[in-house]
């Protein structure tokens, strides 16, 4: 099915969980926080939180800042 | 030491982690500043050009982390990245950062006080950045934040105190840390905000822009060091005792009047 990840469309299998897009991204889990569809999904539910077709993920991470 | 949130901290000194060559100079940099607390920020994940994991090596070197919503420019936007936040780093420490113009990062105060009062609601431990307004900080503080973060001068511009008058009015009044943030050029500056009576400073241009930051990052750590020293054992009146006349520090003897 097709998401949209950062603007950007990706493809990822029925059902997949956030836990497992990480994973096919090759994203560094350290410092990273996930939302889909505007909202913020805690990490210790990202291997339950399955996606749905044309569901907007947004990926942020930890960069250095004052 | 101050606290912050029944957090003991022994180092004045904050320190932000921008505009730095490398994670390596970063980290050794951190580690010459003997700051305990140190302020990350938020970006979009690039996904066709990976970073440097600046982070591991931080997280190595013990320092507590603080995320800032630098970016966000109204209260929603930065209760958003505060949320992001949360979860990218497990804390729920949070450096609140509003600033909409551009030119001067100037923060804006009806966004940030909107923002703090619901990010303490939520649980967040808040550490607003915000001009040096006493009625503001007086009212960020009644809403719940752990500190407050005045500037010293705009983001960036190695001014010094140009807010000193103001300052002096929100350290005389605060019941919670004052941490002068923003503007800091040398760290003469930073000794004199501490000497003041702020529990801390930020600094991040002035150390990161220096020829060599460790070496900066040290000078900051003894000026800290200095400032919150002399506060704590008793300043000099200016001008001594006796108003603005010179007082003499050596005995006035008559010894030449006697040849």
């Amino acid at each position: 099915m097709r998401i949209i990840v950062n603007q950007q469309p990706q493809q990822c299998d029925h059902q997949c969980t956030l836990q497992q897009l990480v994973q096919q991204l090759d994203i560094n889990p350290n410092g990273l926080a996930l939302a889909v569809n505007q909202q913020v999904i805690a990490k210790r539910l990202w291997s339950e939180h399955a996606l749905q077709p044309d569901d907007q993920v947004v990926a942020f991470q930890i960069v250095t800042g004052g | 030491m101050f606290t912050i949130a029944d957090i003991t901290l022994h180092s004045h000194l904050l320190m932000g982690t921008g505009k730095f060559a490398s994670a390596r100079q970063l980290t050794e940099t951190v580690k010459a500043s003997g700051t305990e607390l140190v302020t990350l920020a938020l970006k979009r994940l690039n996904l066709q050009q990976k970073n440097d994991d600046i982070l591991a090596p931080l997280q190595q070197l013990g320092v507590r982390l603080l995320p800032n919503t630098s970016g966000a420019k109204t209260a929603a936007e930065a209760i958003f990245a505060a949320e992001l936040a949360r979860e990218a780093l497990d804390t729920h420490w949070l450096k609140l950062e509003i600033h909409p113009d551009p030119r001067y990062l100037m923060p804006d105060p009806i966004e940030t006080l909107t923002a703090a009062t619901e990010l303490v609601k939520r649980g967040f431990v808040v550490l607003p950045y915000c001009s040096a307004d006493p009625v503001l900080c007086k009212r960020l503080e009644d809403v719940g934040c752990a500190a407050v973060m005045p500037l010293g001068a705009p983001i960036g511009s190695n001014q010094g105190l140009q807010t000193l008058a103001m300052l002096e009015l929100i350290i005389e009044q605060a019941n919670v840390p004052v941490i002068v943030d923003a503007g800091l050029g040398a760290p003469s500056h930073a000794c004199q905000a501490l000497e003041m009576g702020a529990s801390a400073v930020l600094v991040n241009t002035a150390i990161a822009s220096a020829d060599d930051p460790v070496q900066m990052a040290q000078a900051f750590r003894l000026a800290c060091q200095a400032g919150a020293l002399a506060r704590q054992h008793g300043l000099a009146n200016k001008g001594g005792s006796e108003g603005s006349s010179a007082v003499a520090s050596s005995p006035m003897t008559e010894f030449l009047e006697a040849l």
